[in-house]
């Protein structure tokens, strides 16, 4: 291998050997995530396309929301831990700290900020947005309204016409169409 | 109380999980695999179908994950790494070690007391023969195992831990881990996930479900 790769595989090694943070493995997955799920979501070709957008876009929210989740809870339960443990325990138990901090953020906090923040996120993405196609496209609702002159309507006045029941009691109009002559 | 709590905070357990990846991860998903199906349970604007639906998706999805990383991630990338910084760097910076199973060992050895490693050393194995001088079987020593560097180490009160192997195989780990979680489990879960729901009877609302994503993008 290349000496200067070699030196720097050696410092990542070193550091990582040193001080191997909880919050490294869980950013860096949910980074990857980040770009891999919704490239294999878009790349399903059994999905249709609009549902496939969705929940790449949604895949997407969730783990861009979980890398500065993992981040502020790690590294804030580490401070609070320095805060409070006495010197001789501060460096074990930073670490540990942080450990219990991501394993709340992958416990409760990811999930229930996912839950609250996503849904209305998507919401206004997909219905609220402006200037989408369908707003561009929208000539109707734009259209000035224009005002019709109102035209006095004619009055007609019923004309009365006799109908055949008016010969309801003549014996001649009962035997209307029989046979000439007829008995 | 606040002494049990510190306790627990700079317990050696937990500080063996904190800086092992391998438990990290597996701990991690874990949770992933308890917390988000809950969460979705737990949520009042989707039907009772569509929530046993979603739980039971992302729960085996998590469980796929983490059985891959288990069966497959885990060796490979561990055994892997560490041959490959034997390969890479000096034995003086990654000690002389055969495995990374005794190299685990070793680190153990070095959290504890100067006293008790002596006497770890000193132990019997349990199973396992050598012959003596004189030709007869005798059990192997903790001592036996290790190179004559190793015990010089573990013979001083602060050994030497060998960050550049830790770090090694912590990085292979971290590859290992980002490698299985987010690209290799999601096509084998991918696989498994509904032939697994057909046989809960659950994939029958894939199709519900499915409708109701795309009333959102219609609505």
């Amino acid at each position: 291998m290349n000496t200067t790769l070699l030196d720097k595989f050696r410092k990542i090694c070193l550091k990582l050997g040193e001080n191997n943070k909880p919050t490294y493995v869980v950013m860096s997955i949910a980074a990857v995530k980040g770009i891999c799920r919704p490239t294999f979501t878009m790349m399903d070709k059994k999905e249709e396309p609009k549902t496939k957008k969705y929940t790449a876009i949604r895949e997407g929210l969730t783990e861009l929301i979980a890398i500065p989740v993992y981040w502020l809870l790690g590294e804030g339960s580490a401070k609070l831990a320095n805060k409070f443990l006495p010197e001789e325990l501060k460096a074990k138990g930073a670490k540990n700290c942080m450990l219990i901090g991501v394993c709340a953020a992958a416990l409760v906090v990811i999930p229930g900020l996912c839950s609250l923040a996503i849904k209305p996120l998507m919401d206004k993405f997909y219905h609220n947005r402006k200037g989408t196609l369908a707003e561009k496209f929208d000539k109707i609702s734009s259209t000035p309204e224009i005002k019709s002159k109102s035209v006095p309507q004619p009055v007609y006045t019923p004309v009365s016409r006799p109908s055949m029941q008016s010969f309801a009691g003549v014996r001649a109009y009962k035997s209307y169409g029989m046979k000439a002559g007829g008995v | 109380m606040i002494n049990g709590i510190t306790k627990i905070l700079t317990s050696n357990s937990l500080n063996n999980i904190t800086s092992n990846t391998n438990s990290q991860v597996m701990m991690e998903t874990t949770l992933k695999a308890i917390g988000r199906p809950g969460f979705i349970l737990i949520d009042k604007d989707i039907d009772d179908d569509t929530k046993k639906y979603a739980a039971a998706k992302e729960f085996l999805y998590q469980a796929t994950c983490l059985l891959v990383y288990v069966a497959l991630v885990v060796p490979v990338f561990k055994k892997g790494t560490f041959k490959l910084a034997q390969k890479l760097f000096k034995p003086e910076e990654i000690g002389k070690f055969k495995s990374s199973k005794q190299y685990e060992h070793y680190l153990k050895l070095c959290d504890t007391t100067l006293n008790n490693r002596q006497k770890t050393i000193e132990k019997e194995i349990r199973g396992v023969y050598k012959t003596d001088e004189n030709g007869n079987k005798v059990r192997r020593l903790v001592r036996d195992e290790y190179d004559s560097s190793i015990i010089d180490e573990l013979n001083k009160e602060k050994p030497n831990k060998f960050p550049i192997l830790k770090g090694a195989v912590e990085f292979g780990n971290i590859v290992g881990s980002v490698f299985g979680l987010a690209i290799f489990a999601p096509q084998v879960s991918h696989l498994f996930i509904h032939p697994a729901l057909n046989a809960l009877g659950l994939d029958s609302h894939k199709n519900a479900q499915t409708s109701q994503d795309d009333k959102h993008l219609i609505d």
